[in-house]
């Protein structure tokens, strides 16, 4: 297993260090924001979820130990689950199964690109939108992302491949993309 | 690498070599600069471009700030806090070791014996010689 980048950082963080915590902040932030606002699609509910997340992470940094996972992985895991929390009080999902089809309804209009973009991604399944933003927008390896789904390298191509399609059908159906 | 392999990995990871499995990249470099490869990108390739386009804001300073100020009541302070209670450990330390030190010197220490004798009206050379030990023979 590789070295951790994080680990002697989350050690000082743990030890009370305000230097640590300064650059603990700067270096994940923005990755946590821009991996809420993604899932959810609302920037005021993902600004939420970040000082949620860094709450847990400031409880947890004395006693964190590297398991299977990094440290990145893990904040991602601990946001994910905050995003799903807030996307089941919002009645999306019913039940613990998640839905795997996107939703058929059409998209709002949006003048802009990004934003129809952005309305695709909050219509295709959460598991393909998680498994897309963690490869596409937060640049993590296969292995990585995996990891942090929890499930296998095949599991996650395969939502990939889902997701990528459900993406183009929902596009291509709003005349954004081919 | 083969055209249903790479179209397969396309499909999944997206055009751009950097987001392709590290184990397969190579032979997927090497099979995209063919006529079908490259076919196969172009298609990805246009997904991407409209994925590229969706930015998010950075984070603002008033979350920042709000998130520095939840470090200092959980980290900060748990280190202040930590401090405090070493400090109180070695009072306690310190304390219990006066009292540790008090206690051994009264029970080790053998009773003080006066070294000099007031003798009184009643004594002799050898001890007490009052009307309690010594009946007057007159």
């Amino acid at each position: 297993m590789s070295a951790d980048p994080d680990e002697e950082l989350v050690r000082r963080v743990g030890a009370g260090d305000p230097a640590a915590v300064q650059t603990l902040v700067a270096r994940k932030l923005p990755r946590i924001l821009s991996l809420a606002v993604r899932m959810l699609g609302d920037a005021a509910e993902a600004e939420d979820v970040a000082q949620e997340t860094f709450v847990r992470i400031w409880r947890h940094a004395s006693s964190w130990r590297r398991g299977n996972a990094r440290f990145d992985s893990w904040i991602h895991r601990v946001t994910l689950n905050l995003c799903y929390d807030r996307l089941r009080r919002r009645r999306e999902l019913v039940t613990d199964d998640l839905p795997d089809m996107a939703d058929p309804s059409p998209l709002p209009d949006a003048r802009e690109e990004p934003q129809r973009i952005e309305q695709a991604l909050q219509a295709i399944a959460p598991r393909q939108r998680e498994a897309i933003i963690l490869v596409y927008y937060q640049e993590m390896s296969n292995i990585e992302a995996a990891a942090t789904l929890d499930i296998s390298v095949d599991a996650l191509e395969s939502l990939l491949s889902r997701g990528r399609r459900a993406l183009h059908m929902i596009l291509a159906r709003d005349g954004v993309h081919d | 690498m083969d055209a249903r392999r790479f179209a397969a990995l396309t499909e999944a990871y997206g055009s751009d070599p950097r987001r392709w499995p590290k184990a397969e990249r190579e032979a997927a470099i090497a099979y995209a600069s063919s006529e079908t490869g490259q076919a196969i990108s172009r298609n990805a390739g246009a997904l991407d471009a409209l994925l590229d386009g969706y930015r998010v804001p950075h984070p603002g300073k008033a979350l920042h700030d709000t998130i520095l100020r939840t470090a200092d009541r959980y980290v900060v302070r748990r280190r202040r806090q930590r401090f405090w209670w070493l400090g109180l450990g070695l009072a306690g330390i310190g304390l219990a070791g006066a009292v540790a030190g008090l206690a051994l010197v009264t029970v080790v220490t053998p009773e003080v014996q006066p070294d000099h004798y007031v003798l009184d009206a009643n004594a002799t050379a050898f001890g007490d010689a009052g009307p309690d030990t010594i009946e007057e023979d007159l």
